[in-house]
């Protein structure tokens, strides 16, 4: 054989094996020297084959090996660079490995970062300085039947409490603001001098109100949000001193708020001085204006002594006025406990499930990782009887897993600033302070901490069992096969009926959201939402004083949104379903015996023109709708509701009778008669459906009732509504405002059209919170589902793997391989039943977190909680039978040969 | 089915040894592959034999590890060879695997009773 024949043969051997040229080149002269030296002509192909194995060997091998021999004295930074090193060089070189734990840890630490950053933004950031210091205040029956501030009751508090730095009033409102190209309607706030010391911001321009502004004789002044600043005035330096109209009366701006300013709403654009209303305030205590009180603690007085305080106040009031005061107390709270009480529940069960989601992760790492170091485990224990220090093994093996977690934790970052920023844009209307949600330094900071403890959590366990193997126990395993210590099998044997427990809870509250959320989507809303926009109009009282004008304003509209193309109906109502808001009262009958204060029933009133039911979909159960004969002269009628007809008329036909929930000139007197001569009765015409007009979930004991338009309810000829709009239409809700506006603009181009909404958005609106807990915690629940069957999965194939042995004695002593597959399920199941007995006692342990979330479902729902038990333990099983029926394919004489 | 992904002890233990040899071997003078391959061998009186497909992986791997260095030298008269010396680390090494098997040749006589023997 030519001598080249032989090195040609090696070159392709050593590059099969993915030797590199140089090194190639390197080899192949060396070995022809030792041939030459040895006095032989080549070598032979086998010789060649094996010498590309080892040498491919030590390629790959020496990447891993940490240099744990004779480096103990270098400084900690080098060998923690060292370590880094040879960790990023051990990644790249088990893609497998590392792919399956970064991915875990991705989802994880997004998860558990992406939850992080709304609870940081709606419950951990300050929104105010001094927020722990800032309480609301209102009145309140014993009963607990809440109630704005009477404006004699506030003065008396101002007077006598001691608790407060600044007490304010204040009372959300909307203006007009016209003089502009176009009207606009704004989110406004009469507030006191008082508003803006209890907030503590600085004015960004001018000045806030003055305590003279909060009293009668006050100038009309105003104070802008920066956002509106910007916006309308183009941020314009020179907006101070300058005149708006607002609502028909000139305002001079005195001030400009920082966006930081959100209250008493973060939609608030304009701030009113308390003062001009003053004389509009009834002098009343038993009156509620709906003004509500915000204040500022004292340095140092605890919530409990203000409470206190002001407890004390409001009995001695109770005392003085007993003829209105009796059983009205205060109410005081932390403003951040009112900000956050909706929303908290959620949040804290979401981030109990994203930390379980974690944990599963975790528990799958550490085994994993404990199988790959049990495969360097013989090799690290003849290093550590070398003299290799255990401390620095230690630190080699967290190196890795630390470098996993922070590649995790990055690409988590990465995943949870996208979550976040889709979750933002999709506009939730529960969350509050949505608009500050983001992943900003405090939540890389948590992101990365998190990365930091995780792969610590999952790396520390295993990298110290491999240190601890020492050199004797490592011979005595080796001569029975590489099995793994007991604890090592107890800990594996922890970690499935952990993983199980930990997806049983989870799956068993996604369970109850979705089954909550079912029966929520199955509620009978009344009305037909589909098609529907509704949207309001702000009719200026001072220019349409007059009722006969502002009824006519309302139904030339009407007639006119009718006749546009594509509206198959039109009407104004007084509410909008969904909505809540509006206006109640007692009903009485007549014939029947009235005692004042004693009605048939408490009802919700609204004034509707006869295109409302139509355009709403409201379906009429007996009679008729409203029809234009329906005028301020004829006969007042009324439609009511089937729950009206259900409590008040239980047996009887509503039809013709006559019912009144209005009487002629305030006092009635207590009799029959009096009351019977004061009422304004309405004949019942028709019954329609029952709408939910509170909210899909929230069902308040009120029936409902509808007069005509044209008969308005002598409430609101005193104190006009602001009427929605309500087309069914086949055009696009755009389409239909334009052409709306265009309509109004027509008749007074000074009232703005706002509030434009679809039904089918209210719907959505109401049901944002459970919908989007549904989907959180459902994408959680399956996400720990695949993690826990990867998990079991992988803890049985390596079990198994290691029992090879065993498994090959059993069968060659008479097993058969039935017997095998019994062993292995039945070990399995048995975990599985523990992890699912824990997972169901936690479950009915934490019923008790799930219960105000949870729509007309028991947290405890023996029906969800088997159907997710028997899920679980099926996947389960699955995970442990694939790996299991391995067990039982093992040739005995393969198996024992291998010891 | 997978056979247990660790080697044998023998082979470990082996390995560990013959990275003592060939460190001694270059301690005091550099020295090529074959020559350190015949040193073993005669030194050992033949119980310890190193073919071309393990001495080569073992220089190498101890060359990777920084270990120990090779040059390729001409002399006057001679054919081209690489010469293997001990670097500072390797240094450091030997003297703690010297020490290290040391104390586990003791510990094998103390268990195996072969003190006594």
């Amino acid at each position: 054989m030519p001598s080249g024949g032989w090195r040609g043969e090696l070159d392709r051997r050593l590059a099969a094996r993915g030797i590199a040229p140089p090194r190639r080149d390197e080899i192949a002269a060396e070995v022809a020297q030792h041939l030459a030296e040895d006095g032989r002509a080549a070598l032979d192909p086998g010789e060649a084959e094996r010498l590309a194995r080892a040498l491919a060997g030590v390629e790959r091998r020496v990447s891993l090996d940490p240099p744990v021999l004779g480096q103990q004295r270098q400084a900690f930074m080098a060998t923690l660079w060292q370590d880094l090193r040879y960790a990023a060089r051990a990644v790249r070189l088990t893609p497998a490995y590392s792919a399956i734990v970064i991915a875990t840890l991705a989802l994880g630490i997004g998860a558990n970062a992406a939850i992080f950053s709304v609870i940081d933004a709606v419950m951990l950031r300050p929104y105010y300085p001094d927020m722990d210091r800032i309480v609301v205040l209102n009145e309140a029956t014993r009963q607990g039947d809440q109630m704005s501030i009477a404006w004699p009751t506030f003065q008396d508090w101002q007077a006598r409490s001691r608790s407060f730095d600044h007490l304010g009033l204040y009372r959300n409102t909307t203006v007009n603001l016209t003089g502009g190209e176009q009207a606009e309607r704004l989110s406004a706030a009469v507030a006191s001098s008082g508003v803006f010391g209890a907030a503590g911001f600085q004015p960004l321009l001018g000045r806030a109100f003055t305590a003279d502004e909060d009293g009668p004789g006050a100038a009309r002044v105003a104070i802008l949000s920066e956002r509106l600043w910007r916006r309308r005035f183009g941020a314009d330096p020179a907006i101070l001193g300058r005149p708006i109209v607002l609502s028909n009366d000139v305002h001079v701006v005195v001030g400009v708020m920082p966006a930081a300013m959100r209250f008493p709403s973060r939609l608030t654009d304009v701030w009113l001085p308390l003062g001009p209303l003053v004389p509009t305030f009834p002098p009343s205590r038993g009156a509620h204006p709906g003004l509500y009180g915000v204040a500022k603690l004292k340095p140092g007085i605890p919530f409990e002594q203000a409470a206190a305080d002001m407890d004390t106040v409001a009995r001695a009031i109770e005392q003085e006025h007993p003829d209105t005061n009796r059983d009205v107390t205060v109410r005081i709270a932390r403003y951040y406990d009112q900000i956050v009480s909706d929303i908290k529940p959620t949040l804290m069960m979401l981030l109990g499930a994203v930390g379980f989601v974690l944990m599963i992760g975790c528990a799958n790492l550490a085994n994993l990782t404990l199988a790959r170091t049990g495969r360097r485990q013989r090799e690290v224990a003849v290093r550590a009887a070398l003299g290799a220090d255990r401390r620095r093994i230690v630190q080699q093996l967290l190196a890795e897993s630390l470098l996993l977690a922070v590649i995790g934790g990055t690409l988590g970052l990465l995943l949870a600033s996208w979550l976040v920023r889709a979750f933002v844009a999709s506009g939730p209307v529960v969350v509050p302070r949505v608009d500050l949600i983001g992943v900003d330094g405090r939540v890389v900071a948590f992101g990365a901490l998190l990365s930091i403890v995780t792969g610590v959590v999952f790396g520390l366990v295993p990298a110290f069992r491999a240190a601890s193997a020492d050199l004797l126990s490592a011979i005595r395993q080796s001569a029975r096969g590489a099995t793994s210590g007991a604890g090592a099998r107890r800990f594996r044997a922890a970690l499935i009926v952990a993983e199980v427990a930990l997806a049983l809870v989870l799956l068993v509250g996604a369970g109850l959201m979705i089954r909550s959320f079912a029966r929520l989507m199955a509620v009978e809303t009344g009305f037909d939402a589909d098609g529907v926009v509704t949207m309001r109009l702000s009719v200026p009282p001072s220019k349409y004083r007059d009722l006969a004008k502002w009824t006519a304003f309302h139904d030339d509209l009407v007639t006119r949104v009718a006749a546009i193309p594509g509206v198959a109906a039109a009407g104004v109502n007084s509410a909008v379903p969904l909505e809540g808001g509006g206006s109640e009262a007692g009903v009485f009958v007549e014939g029947r015996p009235m005692v004042r204060g004693k009605a048939e029933a408490a009802t919700l009133f609204q004034a509707s023109t006869p295109g409302y039911f139509p355009a709403m979909g409201i379906r009429l159960v007996r009679g008729r709708y409203f029809t234009d004969r329906d005028t301020r002269g004829a006969a007042p009628v009324v439609i009511v509701d089937d729950s009206l007809v259900r409590k008040v008329f239980p047996g009887e036909d509503p039809i013709g009778r006559r019912i009144a929930f209005e009487f002629r000139g305030g006092g009635h007197g207590a009799s029959t008669e009096s009351m019977s001569a004061a009422a304004v009765w309405r004949e019942i015409v028709g019954v329609v459906a029952h709408v939910r007009h509170y909210g899909i979930a929230a069902e308040p004991p009120y029936v409902q009732l509808y007069t005509p338009f044209e008969q308005l309810p002598t409430y609101y000829e005193e104190r006009r509504p602001t009427m929605a709009l309500v087309a069914r239409t086949s055009l696009s809700p755009e389409a239909l405002t334009a052409a709306i506006r265009r309509e109004t603009a027509a008749l007074d181009a000074d009232i703005p059209v706002y509030g434009v909404q679809t039904m089918t958005g209210y719907l959505r609106q109401s049901t944002e919170q459970p919908r989007l807990s549904v989907f959180l915690l459902g994408g959680l629940g399956a996400l720990a589902l695949v993690l826990a069957l990867i998990g079991i999965y992988g803890v049985v194939s390596y079990s198994v793997a290691e029992r090879t042995a065993e498994f090959g004695v059993r069968m060659a002593l008479g097993a058969t391989s039935r017997d095998v597959l019994k062993m292995v399920v039945g070990q399995v199941s048995a975990l599985i039943g523990a992890g699912l007995a824990i997972g169901f006692g936690a479950s009915l342990a934490l019923g008790s977190v799930m219960q105000g979330l949870l729509f007309q479902v028991s947290p405890r729902d023996p029906l969800t909680m088997a159907a997710i038990g028997a899920l679980l333990a099926v996947v389960a099983l699955a995970a442990a039978l694939a790996p299991a029926r391995r067990a039982t394919r093992v040739d005995p004489l393969v198996a024992l040969r291998a010891e | 089915m997978r056979r247990t992904p660790f080697d044998p002890p023998d082979r470990e233990l082996k390995k560990g040894s013959a990275e003592l040899l060939v460190l001694s071997l270059v301690e005091v003078r550099a020295r090529h592959g074959y020559e350190i391959g015949k040193l073993i061998e005669e030194r050992s009186g033949g119980a310890l034999t190193f073919s071309i497909p393990s001495l080569y992986p073992l220089l190498y791997r101890l060359e990777k590890r920084g270990w120990i260095r090779g040059q390729w030298i001409e002399k006057a008269g001679q054919r081209r060879r690489r010469y293997y010396r001990l670097t500072a680390p390797g240094r450091k090494v030997l003297a703690a695997q010297r020490s290290g098997w040391r104390n586990f040749v003791a510990a094998i006589n103390r268990v195996a009773g072969l003190d006594h023997a």
